[in-house]
């Protein structure tokens, strides 16, 4: 008999896996209060990070986009993709600006980890039509900003202005505006808890996005 | 000023000799239904202006002095509600020379002021101000200037309707039984005073719209565009969400012929067979919301996670209102072949904000992972159309020779789900609207 005692996630058996036990008011409410701060006019003092900290995040933001750019070619860049979030994250893609509260309105996305790990497999499989042929993507991003959480000191937010060139079947398109994030480190790792990506066209029309911006 | 109506009418050119019984025939329709610029033209004044096409959602203007962008086809309208909280639909179009009077989405306003020469409006259309006004001669003070309105204007249970067209029937009658369905996709989201609009996802596609309201009554389509989502779920979660489409002819859904070239399917019998909870894929937050669910409601649980996902009907008001799910979809034509797609998703008034939160949550699933792989399809569909022009068919005849359409006890005809019913049915309402030569009428009188 197994005496040591289960967390509670083990404990139940859940139909979906990993279940979502996140996602909750408490979570949507921090949400709600970071997409305010990260879309705030503000200057920050750009001194308040070190650089080492300000080079890891750099870092981890630029393999972040690399390996959705490699995702077309390469679905395993996908997986690897997901290990750099964290397991209690978001994917946010608002459809309007300032982004509104995802409890009151609909977004364009917002995923989940689980639904992210639905995506990425659904793409897998070979018959995902509007990925057929794939959108091959090369993002450019500049401007990075790094702040820390307030309150915290294992937590930073970010911001970066993109423009994403797509190129399918014969077609290319610009997709532009700017990226916000949360990253924390979680044991030796940073990890990236919320990609907020905010278009500049997000209240118009949008094409074929079923890859991931 | 005058104070009765003037009508203008608007010249419709008839075409001759007619082709639409060769275009449309019983069972297949010609490609240049989807291609052909002059029956885009004569479209948008013989279906999107002769008949009555859905504007906008009560839900979307609560407030007196509220407006709403919207349009009729290729039309810009102005939805307001006035300050004593009637409804009105007027021209976006200046009437000194054309500019738009508004370039927001929505707001509130009591008036709204021509940027080009200053001239100013009511929130019901009416001109009340020109900068150096006197400088207008009697002949110009005789014609009524007022942003001109749709002949009709009607709401039914909070869908707001207009149409050009003064002789269309009452809109109930045009809605005829498909209002029935109307009513239960309304009762099931709480009654019409509690259904609120939430947002709207927009996407452009390169298509013609009948492209995509093919596919609105299109039950044969959904193992094989969505196979995709049906085998990640199968993989991830052992099946789910339309798993019941596999074998759809044998399933107890159906796919009915309305009034007016309105259709429904009903997918009730078995995605609510059971659980439609159950059957939804996973959402964000789904466990406590569950957990919440059965700890607030106790016996109703259930039936609060079943509300909580889609309604189990697609019912489409023809030619450009789609209910599909808990959503709200319109079809935006803007040139023949390109089309703005509007998803709204709902919430209710009646239910708790986590009910309301998870309704959100349920609707974000269905667009990036399944509405697209049926837009790339489309828009195959279009450049091949297109690009054939000596291929000339398009096929709608699924069961058309099997005898399985069939009235039923309440008169309505019923096919299996996959039947092309839903297309043959609207192209007949299409094919009588666009033979007909409709009088279209812009009202410009005081009101």
């Amino acid at each position: 008999m197994n005496t040591a005692t289960p967390s509670v996630a083990q404990e139940r058996r859940y139909n979906h896996q990993p279940p979502s036990l996140y996602v909750v008011n408490a979570f949507y409410d921090w949400l709600v209060e970071v997409s305010a701060d990260l879309a705030q006019a503000v200057v920050r003092d750009a001194a308040a990070v070190d650089a080492a900290r300000r080079h890891a995040i750099a870092q981890l933001l630029a393999v972040e986009s690399r390996l959705l750019d490699q995702g077309a070619g390469a679905h395993a860049a996908y997986e690897h993709w997901l290990t750099l979030y964290a397991e209690e994250c978001a994917y946010w893609i608002p459809a309007d600006s300032p982004a509104p509260d995802p409890r009151q309105t609909i977004s364009l996305e917002f995923h989940d980890r689980r639904r992210l790990l639905d995506r990425v497999v659904r793409l897998g499989t070979g018959l995902a039509f509007s990925q057929l042929p794939a959108s091959r993507t090369a993002r450019q991003w500049s401007g990075l900003e790094v702040w820390s959480s307030p309150g915290r000191t294992d937590e930073w937010r970010a911001r970066y202005s993109f423009t994403l060139v797509e190129s399918r079947a014969g077609h290319s398109r610009v997709l532009a505006g700017w990226n916000g994030f949360v990253l924390r480190q979680i044991g030796d790792r940073l990890r990236i808890v919320l990609k907020q990506i905010n278009l500049i066209d997000n209240q118009n029309p949008q094409g074929n996005n079923s890859f991931f911006l | 000023m005058r104070t009765t109506n003037q009508r203008s009418t608007l010249p419709v050119p008839p075409v001759a000799p007619d082709p639409w019984d060769d275009l449309v025939q019983e069972d297949r329709v010609h490609r240049r239904v989807y291609t052909d610029e002059n029956i885009f033209a004569r479209e948008m004044n013989n279906v999107f202006a002769a008949t009555w096409v859905y504007v906008a959602h009560e839900s979307e203007i609560p407030e007196p002095n509220d407006f709403k962008l919207a349009w009729l086809g290729t039309r810009d309208v102005i939805v307001t509600r006035d300050e004593e909280s009637v409804v009105r639909v007027f021209s976006n179009r200046c009437s000194h020379r054309g500019a738009s009077v508004c370039r927001e989405q929505r707001g509130n306003a009591s008036q709204f002021t021509c940027p080009y020469h200053g001239w100013r409006f009511d929130n019901r259309g009416q001109l009340f101000g020109i900068p150096g006004k006197n400088a207008y001669g009697p002949t110009f003070k005789a014609r009524d200037m007022h942003l001109s309105r749709p002949a009709q204007v009607a709401s039914y249970r909070g869908f707001v309707f207009a149409t050009l067209n003064p002789d269309a029937p009452p809109l109930v009658k045009h809605l005829g039984n498909a209002a029935r369905y109307m009513d239960a996709w309304i009762d099931y989201n709480g009654g019409a005073e509690n259904l609120v609009l939430a947002g709207t996802q927009l996407f452009r596609l390169a298509c013609n719209w009948k492209l995509i309201w093919d596919n609105a009554g299109d039950g044969y389509h959904v193992p094989f565009s969505h196979q995709s989502l049906l085998v990640m779920t199968h993989a991830r979660y052992g099946g789910g969400d339309m798993t019941y489409f596999a074998e759809a002819d044998r399933s107890k859904m159906s796919n009915s012929a309305l009034d007016n070239g309105h259709t429904a399917i009903d997918q009730r019998a078995e995605m609510h067979a059971e659980s439609a909870w159950q059957q939804q894929r996973p959402q964000p937050g789904r466990e406590p919301y569950q957990d919440y669910v059965a700890a607030t409601y106790g016996e109703q649980a259930k039936r609060v996670l079943d509300t909580t996902v889609g309604a189990g009907m697609n019912i489409n008001i023809f030619p450009n209102l789609a209910l599909i799910g808990n959503q709200v979809q319109v079809l935006q034509p803007t040139a023949v072949g390109e089309t703005v797609m509007h998803w709204y998703a709902t919430r209710r008034k009646d239910v708790d904000a986590q009910v309301n939160t998870m309704r959100l949550r349920t609707q974000e699933d269905f667009p990036v992972m399944g509405e697209m792989d049926d837009a790339a399809n489309f828009e195959e569909c279009q450049r091949g159309l297109f690009n054939h022009p000596e291929d000339e068919w398009v096929d709608m005849s699924r069961h058309y020779e099997t005898g399985k359409d069939v009235a039923a006890e309440d008169g309505i005809i019923r096919g299996l789900v996959t039947t092309d019913l839903h297309m043959r049915n609207y192209y007949a309402q299409w094919k009588r609207l666009m033979q007909a030569n409709p009088t279209l009428c812009l009202a410009r009188g005081k009101l």
